[in-house]
């Protein structure tokens, strides 16, 4: 029955690589995934979803912790959790949304464990902070199976998520280095410590005159699954880094949101909230610029 | 299945499931009831622990995570004859109201006081507490507390 505790209680595999990894998932069966900080996995009966059969730990494959920074790209292993991502991308102008996002996700002993792969690979968690900043940062993610390797954007692997992590690890994230300034808008209800009501992240290219080029912004938190605005980004190319003026623009092109309804906030105060945090981001890239 | 870790300086095996609470292990199996299961959704902080020395939800934690880590609970970090120097600032602010909160703030408060951990200033105190609720007391008496032991700190 859907939903039930299994009879028996998960086992749990401890791999040291992740060919190990891999072998471990094929072995226990399509019902095995993979256990990261388990700060999801944990609530799992809370929301009544019950245990999988069999668990496979990633937090001893050495390679999954992985952050290397090269003058083109940013490499992030699937296992690096939300504070050493933030401090490791403190100063680092290009990818300040995602520096932003893991730093002020929930709280900071749930920063401490929570990964940046158990942050995209959640099913059903739509206030992932990480995936809208990743989206707007134009994110390669790269899957591990049995028997090939990929490099998918993150667009992509939102919306095949449950067939290509079939037996298979998200192993990294690969960032493009651009150069250009970006800013992750967040609203929490309370000031800290609980999921955002709505997230708005953009990165773009300001030309000589401080006007927006092009842009990348992406919704988080809203619907299901965050998504880009693109009507917003082309309807922003050319003006000004004015907040105001943003938010008025983001403010006649929000019809196309759905909001979805949940305790802590109905469907259209998500949407309505949305012109808001267009503003804050602009004006945080404003002070980047 | 037995997991071997060690709490408050003592080596513990655990015959458990891998994926029990940490939080139960230490209550049910250990006796250490400081760690209290309040949400068991990681939002209040009252099973704090740390965890090789790093603030951690052990409602959150399954025990096979814990496998070979140095686990301090309230108990080991505190003491009633000769009292800690967080404790003894949260006794002398008067910031212990109903008392629900406090085995976890307690794990929180060592953690942040302790040398080039956080800023002694008011707003990064609060933001190291931003898991730790209390429903009585406001905060502020707790975070004078902190930054009494942050000056004091040699
Ligand atoms: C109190 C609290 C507040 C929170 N607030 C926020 C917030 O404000 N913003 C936010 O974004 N998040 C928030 N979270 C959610 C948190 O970010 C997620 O729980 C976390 O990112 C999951 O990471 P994990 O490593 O613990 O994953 P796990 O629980 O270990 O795994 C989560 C899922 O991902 C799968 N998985 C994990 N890693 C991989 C991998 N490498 N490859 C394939 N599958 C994998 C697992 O099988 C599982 O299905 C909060 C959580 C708590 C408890
Ligand atoms: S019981 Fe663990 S955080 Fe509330
Ligand atoms: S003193 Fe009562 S919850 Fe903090």
């Amino acid at each position: 029955m859907p939903g039930m505790l299994p009879m028996t209680a998960p086992s749990v595999a401890m791999p040291t690589s992740l060919t190990e990894a891999l072998g471990a998932l094929a072995d226990h069966g399509p019902g095995a995934v993979p256990l990261a900080g388990g700060t999801w996995i944990m609530r799992s009966p809370l929301r009544r979803e019950g245990f999988a059969p069999a668990y496979v730990g990633l937090s001893r494959v050495a390679e999954l912790g992985k952050i290397n920074v090269t003058p083109d790209t940013i490499e992030i292993g699937a296992a690096v959790t939300h504070a050493r991502l933030a401090e490791a991308l403190e100063g680092l102008p290009e990818v300040a949304a995602l520096a932003f996002a893991a730093g002020n996700s929930a709280n900071p002993a749930i920063r401490n464990v929570a990964t940046l792969g158990g942050n995209l690979c959640a099913r059903g968690f739509a206030a992932a902070d990480l995936v809208p900043a990743l989206l707007c940062l134009d994110a390669l993610v790269e899957v591990a199976g049995a028997s090939a390797t990929n490099r998918v954007g993150l667009a992509d692997f939102l919306m095949h998520r449950d067939r290509l992590l079939q037996g298979s690890v998200l192993t990294r994230m690969i960032l493009p280095r651009c150069g250009r300034p970006s800013a992750h808008a967040r609203l929490p209800l309370r000031k800290a410590g609980d999921y955002p009501v709505a997230i708005v992240s953009m990165a773009a290219g300001i030309d000589g005159s401080g006007r927006i080029e092009t842009s990348r912004i992406a919704v988080g938190s809203v619907e299901p699954v965050a998504r880009r605005w693109t009507a917003l980004e082309d309807a922003l190319a050319g003006q000004p880094l004015d907040p105001a003026r943003a938010s008025d623009i983001a403010r006649s092109l929000t019809t196309g949101f759905s909001g979805r309804e949940a305790v802590e906030a109905p469907g259209w105060y998500r949407v309505q909230v949305l012109p808001t945090l267009v503003g804050r981001a602009v004006a945080a890239l404003a002070s980047q610029a | 299945m037995t997991i071997r870790l060690t709490v408050n300086g003592e080596e513990r095996d655990i015959a458990a499931a891998p994926m029990t609470p940490l939080v139960d292990v230490l209550r049910d199996t250990l006796h250490l009831t400081g760690a209290k299961p309040v949400c068991r959704e990681g939002f209040c902080g009252a099973c704090m622990v740390l965890v090789d020395a790093v603030p951690t939800v052990s409602c959150l934690t399954p025990l096979v995570l814990a496998q070979g880590r140095d686990v301090e609970t309230v108990e080991g970090l505190t003491s009633a004859d000769s009292p800690m120097p967080v404790q003894a600032a949260l006794e002398e602010h008067d910031a212990v109201q109903c008392g629900m909160c406090f085995p976890g703030m307690v794990v929180t408060l060592t953690h942040l006081t302790t040398a080039g951990r956080c800023e002694p200033s008011r707003e990064a105190v609060k933001a190291g507490l931003v898991g730790n609720v209390c429903r009585c007391t406001g905060y502020e008496r707790i975070v004078d507390a902190a930054l009494a032991v942050m000056e004091d700190r040699p």
